[in-house]
């Protein structure tokens, strides 16, 4: 599983991007999106297309967490989305790792794009994911299958703690609202709760 | 289901059993029964074109709605407009162009009326310049039939729709294709790219411009390119053992005047029809409706004797009869009351490559042979009366018939417990063979995988098909439910895969059935169930991307959430690499027309799709690019700045910077290549820059006004009531962002 992940400002401008990938199951960290190294502005544009969705979500919802909000199933790439009180929105692109693809990419697109808001596809992906790695531990299911609930568990752990240095990160008093965060903390905290959880 | 009471008892095919006047099957127009009309001449004919005499029940209910709902005559709707007109389909007026492609959809499943010529009259009308005979004269004409037409459905109501058409076909090559056509499988679409390919060629001008052509609002239509890709795609099919629609559903035998023997020829005709070499295969039904025709030659032939011919055939076949009056003389341009043919638009992909090639020389006439007016009159006349009073009325008749005496012994419960019974026991079916097993119902041909046509699967097929070109969706849907599950008892892939896709278009076509979320899903269910049939099991992938853009395309018309499906299917189109090159790219454009159509919830900014709808029509343009169609692109990407115009900050600059870079990217690629195709010297960026910088610039400040007045109310954008006092900085924002 490859993650992308986005701190957008309220004007949609990213504030903070980081790529990464799964450390669970013997991953070693590093993202390997579907998308050829000259095509990376995918992520962006799928991450900006998913806004639409977004927008819509955060008023039919009153968590902070909106879980996974949208598929994109040409490459399955999974969208989930975080909101902060500030109307800064982190988004969180996930990406079953390649082999597993025509099996993620039928229960995708079978059951997600349908409604796009909410986990209502947890069941078929589940059934297509429990055939594609049957090998694996249960614990780490979420490598494989974007839509299970032990995903969206994992996912709303990590917005959380991203969530928490995020809140410390802005009340710096060099920090204004809208800059580019650059602090080279946060950015390792990130990549620890993406180590912890994801 | 109940049929009309009115339904006449059934009417055997016309058999040649002189004097046996058959006019029980007509009592429903009693005012229009032309048998014992003694007049015959032209001006008859002529009126009947101006002012065609609908059926009574039509013309109390229709006049005023007519008057009410002024149209502009090119446009042809596909909205039924009917007594019951508050069931008017749900898409009234909200979006054009979905009007437009649900017409064409619903135009693609006509009735098909085979043409079988005697030699003489195929000569007579080769003298007209027409080489392909008579079929190839009356072949345009029956793709619209002039004035409304009325059809009565299975509970009895009339509705009239004004582009009802038939689509005649040369009976000696309907039947052509053996049961298993599925050789090729994806030459008929290579077909329809190379149709594309050929039609892009001739309209890639300098000028290629007028391949989007906008309406006033600055929304652009369906581009026609993907229009004629849909109607392609649409009229691949052949006559199939799996669906009937190319299947007769009757045959128009015409004799002309210049026959020495003219009743011995019908009869010879007609029993080629039968059981002669133009007898149709096991999986066709044999009884379908004949018409007979006399082609008189008014140039040659005295008008007289072929009264008294057609007289005579009148009383020996009935009603089916017509005196066509033709001239025989070749019309050329410069006659003063000449008329040119109109085009066929259904012209299957491979006619359209190998047919016409010769009009390509002939600039003078555009490609298309001239008629005499009073030839067109007489071929219009012809082809209402022969829809309006034959084919349409037999048809009904048939679904009547077939629903009373098939289909409702099956809905009913003691239906079921039948077909479970005899599926289970095996008692109480004559047909069961005993070496099939479990399930089947042992109608199945499994060897050469087809029904004959007597079975009670493929009548009911039938019937379904009949009721779904009479434009009875509510019949046929159910029709095809009841038939989706004996399908799958047989094994039947690939009926059952056309039973679970016609069964989703029917309902999506049925105006009451309205888009909720649950239908939605019950149809989704439906269309994987149809394409993984048509795909995994039969490998039929023609049938398969037909399934799913007619899915796409009335899923799209619905609107709503239903649009979010919609791009999801042709997502799926695209994913399986169903379509060619130019499909991609044509697809890639539709996904960003649906989710375009997804409208803002009223009053607010989001709920709209469009940061989507420009994210498709950027990789629509990257698409057209790779394919060497700077003109292509360049309008997607036109198409992508308007429908990003919304979304996007102050300047209409991306704030994600490498989202930003290839756009930039992409722009300036594409203005290049259109450049160099209008054969200016790219090198010099200045001109280049001049050259298409001041429509940029002039754009991206009509924008920027837009935004502004857009932005005063946060509410409204969706952002938190603080950042509304950040806006004023966004430019700054930008600008580092850029950096």
């Amino acid at each position: 599983m490859s993650y992308y992940f986005t701190i957008l400002s309220p004007t949609d401008v990213p504030l903070f991007n980081i790529a990464f990938g799964t450390s669970k199951s013997g991953g070693d960290g590093i993202a390997r999106f579907r998308f050829p190294d000259t095509a990376q502005y995918m992520n962006q544009f799928i991450i900006h297309s998913s806004l639409d969705m977004v927008e819509e979500a955060q008023w039919m919802n009153g968590n902070m967490y909106l879980k996974h909000i949208d598929t994109y199933p040409p490459a399955s790439a999974y969208i989930s989305a975080f909101l902060t009180p500030s109307g800064a929105r982190f988004l969180l692109l996930h990406q079953p790792p390649h082999a597993a693809g025509p099996n993620a990419n039928a229960g995708g697109s079978g059951g997600g794009g349908g409604g796009g808001i909410g986990g209502g596809s947890s069941i078929l992906g589940g059934s297509f994911a429990a055939g594609s790695s049957a090998a694996r531990a249960s614990a780490s299911s979420i490598a494989a299958n974007p839509t299970s609930p032990q995903t969206e568990e994992a996912v709303r752990q990590f917005m959380a703690e991203v969530y928490e240095n995020y809140v410390k990160t802005v009340m710096n008093p060099f920090y204004r609202q809208g800059m580019e965060i650059r602090s080279a903390v946060f950015r390792s905290r990130v990549t620890a709760a993406g180590r912890k959880w994801l | 289901m109940t049929s009309p009471g009115d339904a006449a008892p059934v009417k055997p095919p016309p058999s040649f059993s002189p004097g046996v006047p058959r006019v029980a099957s007509k009592t429903r127009y009693p005012n229009q029964r032309r048998d014992s009309s003694p007049s015959l001449d032209a001006d008859l004919a002529e009126s009947r074109v101006a002012s065609p005499t609908p059926p009574l029940s039509a013309t109390t209910s229709e006049l005023p709605i007519r008057s009410a709902s002024p149209r502009t005559p090119s446009f042809r709707s596909s909205t039924p407009q009917l007594a019951r007109s508050s069931l008017g389909s749900p898409v009234d007026g909200r979006f054009e162009g979905s009007e437009e492609i649900r017409s064409l959809i619903i135009r693609s499943f006509s009735p098909v009326v085979g043409v079988y010529a005697s030699a003489d009259t195929d000569e007579l009308v080769r003298q007209k310049g027409f080489a392909g005979g008579f079929w190839q004269l009356i072949r345009p004409f029956g793709e619209t039939i002039p004035g409304k037409l009325v059809i009565r459905d299975s509970v009895g109501a009339s509705r009239s729709w004004e582009d009802y058409g038939v689509r005649f076909v040369d009976l000696g090559n309907n039947n052509q294709s053996p049961p298993e056509s599925s050789g090729g499988r994806s030459s008929p679409l290579a077909h329809v790219e190379e149709v594309l390919e050929k039609q892009l060629g001739s309209l890639d001008d300098p000028l290629g411009g007028s391949l989007y052509p906008k309406d006033f609002l600055g929304f652009p239509s369906t581009s026609p390119l993907y229009k004629l890709y849909l109607r392609q795609l649409l009229s691949i099919a052949s006559a199939t053992p799996h669906e009937t629609f190319r299947h007769p559903v009757a045959c128009v035998i015409a004799i002309s005047s210049r026959n020495t023997a003219p009743l011995e020829t019908l009869r010879r005709l007609y029993a080629d029809t039968n059981n002669g070499d133009k007898r149709v295969p096991d999986w066709i039904h044999p009884e379908y409706l004949r018409y007979y025709v006399l082609v008189h030659d008014e140039d040659r032939d005295d008008i007289t004797e072929s009264t008294k011919l057609y007289d005579q055939m009148k009383r020996h076949f009935g009603l089916h009869c017509h005196l066509l009056r033709l001239r025989s003389n070749q019309c050329v341009v410069t006659d003063d009351d000449s008329v040119q043919v109109p085009e066929c638009e259904w012209l299957s992909p491979s006619e359209r490559l190998y047919g016409r090639t010769e009009p390509l020389v002939d600039l003078d006439t555009g490609g298309l042979p001239h008629v005499f007016e009073s030839d067109v009159m007489a071929i219009k006349a012809f082809v209402r009366e022969l829809v309006a009073q034959s084919v349409v009325p037999y048809m009904e008749n048939r679904v009547a018939v077939w629903n009373d005496q098939v289909a409702s012994r099956r809905r009913g419960i003691s239906g079921r417990f039948m077909s479970m019974s005899r599926r289970w026991a095996g008692f109480g079916s004559g047909s069961r063979s005993s070496l099939t097993s479990g399930g089947a119902s042992g109608n199945y041909d499994t060897a050469h995988g087809y029904y004959k046509s007597d079975a009670p699967e493929a009548v009911l097929r039938k019937m379904a098909d009949f009721a779904f070109m009479l434009r009875d969706w509510k019949l046929s849907a159910s029709t095809y439910e009841l038939l989706r599950s004996d399908y799958a008892n047989d094994k039947a892939w690939k009926y059952h895969a056309g039973a679970y896709e016609m069964s989703a278009v029917s309902m999506l076509l049925s105006p009451s059935s309205m888009g909720t979320k649950v239908k939605i899903d019950a149809i989704d269910q439906m269309l994987e169930t149809a394409s993984y049939s048509y795909l995994t099991r039969c490998s039929d992938a023609p049938n398969t991307l037909r399934c799913l853009t007619l899915a796409m395309e009335l899923l799209k018309s619905r609107g709503g959430s239903a649009v979010e499906s919609a791009a999801k299917w042709a997502m799926r189109v695209m994913d399986q690499g169903l379509a060619g090159s130019i499909g991609q790219g044509l697809f890639s454009e539709r996904i960003s027309a649906c989710y375009a159509a997804r409208n803002a919830v009223p009053g607010m900014k989001w709920g709209s799709r469009r940061r989507k709808a420009g994210m498709w029509s950027v990789f629509a343009a990257d698409l057209w690019l790779r394919l060497g169609k700077p003109s292509l692109a360049s309008a997607a990407l036109e198409e992508a700045e308007r429908l990003y115009a919304d979304v996007l900050q102050g300047d209409g600059a991306f704030s994600m910077p490498e989202m930003q870079t290839f756009i930039d990217n992409l722009r300036h690629a594409v203005k290049v290549e259109y450049l160099e195709a209008r054969g200016l010297d790219t090198r010099d960026e200045t001109a280049t820059a001049a050259a298409l910088g001041t429509e940029e610039t002039s754009e991206q400040l009509d924008r920027r006004k837009n935004r502004k007045s857009l932005v005063v109310n946060p509410l409204d954008s969706g952002l938190s009531p603080t950042q509304g006092m950040r806006d004023n900085d966004n430019a700054a924002d930008d600008d580092f962002e850029r950096a």
